[in-house]
């Protein structure tokens, strides 16, 4: 069995986590875990040591991107083949954490997307509308690849991605990086997920922010993709 | 509007895109601190091209002459962006604070755990 790392980012997460890890060390012992702390404001960091979880405890906030990073180097220093990335606030069921697993087994992809919308229609909200329009855009520029939930927080990367997003400043846990990627030839695969609504706390991209959000995305999409350097991924099927 | 001043601007578009464009394939700087220089690029590029635009906003804002127009426009862009990277700069300062201030911390727990480590290893050594 290959070692698989579960990272669960947590930001002001304290009314959640203690559920999540909690369901984690009980119903899935097979699975190593590992908490990114990212410079949480609340209890969080008291109810980490409390419980003796296994955390990384980032002293400041850097955002979700820099916890993710932190996450892969973690996983890089401890050998790790592969992480799966859980968000903290319980939306995420770990037991589809066999199913992408598999998933990449079978496809030999190098991210697993856990996604909402594989086989189901997206609903019509102002989020989703968003969340489309990135989807077009990365179909736009990767020649007609499709991705339908490209907010996903829940994804499996094997030991080439972990390389890549330890170490790079422009890999963002976002759609921009999936459209970069993808022009890598790097593998992308999505499996259908059921994502429960978060119970407490509030999200990490709140809605104030959304508009920057998407201007960023669209921007790294639609203009800035084309001028980092590709660096490419032979599709190497013998692998293991 | 002088064409020397057109062709002026015209050339700090173009190397301000470009310039930005090369420091994010140098891995040199994140691309949403790009986008400003995208912007601002883009705004120089229309004075330059549609002088016209130039003519039409001087009016509008009572303005003597386009050249100060765009003196204007280029003060507001750099207040702007001196405005930020200033609040930026105090958010970073209070970061490297909190941060050197919890190295400090943590290292002198590390300290202590050791010399407790040592002490009951000693005491289970005369037992």
């Amino acid at each position: 069995m290959n070692k698989i790392l579960v990272m669960i980012p947590a930001y002001n997460e304290a009314e959640n986590i203690e559920k999540v890890v909690d369901n984690l060390i009980e119903n899935y012992p097979q699975y190593d875990y590992v908490v990114l702390n990212d410079g949480s404001t609340d209890d969080t960091r008291k109810i980490c040591a409390r419980r003796g979880y296994n955390f990384l405890d980032l002293p400041i906030n850097v955002g979700l991107s820099g916890a993710i990073k932190s996450g892969m180097r973690y996983a890089n220093c401890y050998g790790y083949d592969y992480v799966l990335q859980l968000d903290g606030d319980g939306q995420h069921d770990p037991a589809y954490i066999e199913k992408l697993w598999k998933c990449m087994e079978e496809t030999n992809a190098d991210i697993i997307i856990g996604s909402r919308f594989k086989t189901e229609r997206k609903p019509f909200t102002m989020r989703m509308i968003g969340s489309q329009l990135l989807t077009a855009a990365i179909c736009l520029t990767t020649r007609g690849k499709y991705i339908g939930d490209v907010t996903s927080g829940m994804r499996l990367f094997n030991k080439k991605m972990i390389k890549r997003f330890g170490y790079d400043i422009h890999y963002s846990p976002e759609p921009d990086t999936l459209a970069y990627l993808l022009n890598c030839g790097v593998k992308i695969e999505e499996v259908q997920v059921t994502m429960h609504e978060r119970t407490a706390g509030v999200s990490y991209l709140n809605l104030r922010s959304s508009a920057w959000y998407m201007m960023k995305m669209l921007f790294s999409i639609l203009i800035f993709q084309w001028v980092r350097v590709r660096v490419k991924e032979e599709s190497d099927v013998h692998n293991s | 509007m002088s064409t020397t001043l057109r062709i002026l601007l015209l050339i700090a578009a173009g190397s301000t895109a470009i310039w930005i464009l090369y420091k994010i394939r140098k891995l040199k700087v994140k691309m949403e601190d790009a986008i400003f220089w995208i912007f601002f690029a883009v705004i120089l590029f229309v004075l330059g091209f549609f002088p016209e635009t130039a003519y039409w906003l001087t009016g509008k804002l009572g303005v003597i002459s386009p050249a100060n127009l765009i003196f204007l426009i280029m003060i507001f862009f750099m207040m702007e962006k001196i405005f930020t990277l200033s609040i930026l700069v105090s958010q970073l300062e209070e970061k490297v604070t909190v941060l050197s201030a919890e190295v400090a911390l943590r290292s002198h727990q590390m300290k202590d755990d050791k010399k407790e480590e040592e002490k009951t290893a000693a005491e289970e050594k005369k037992d």
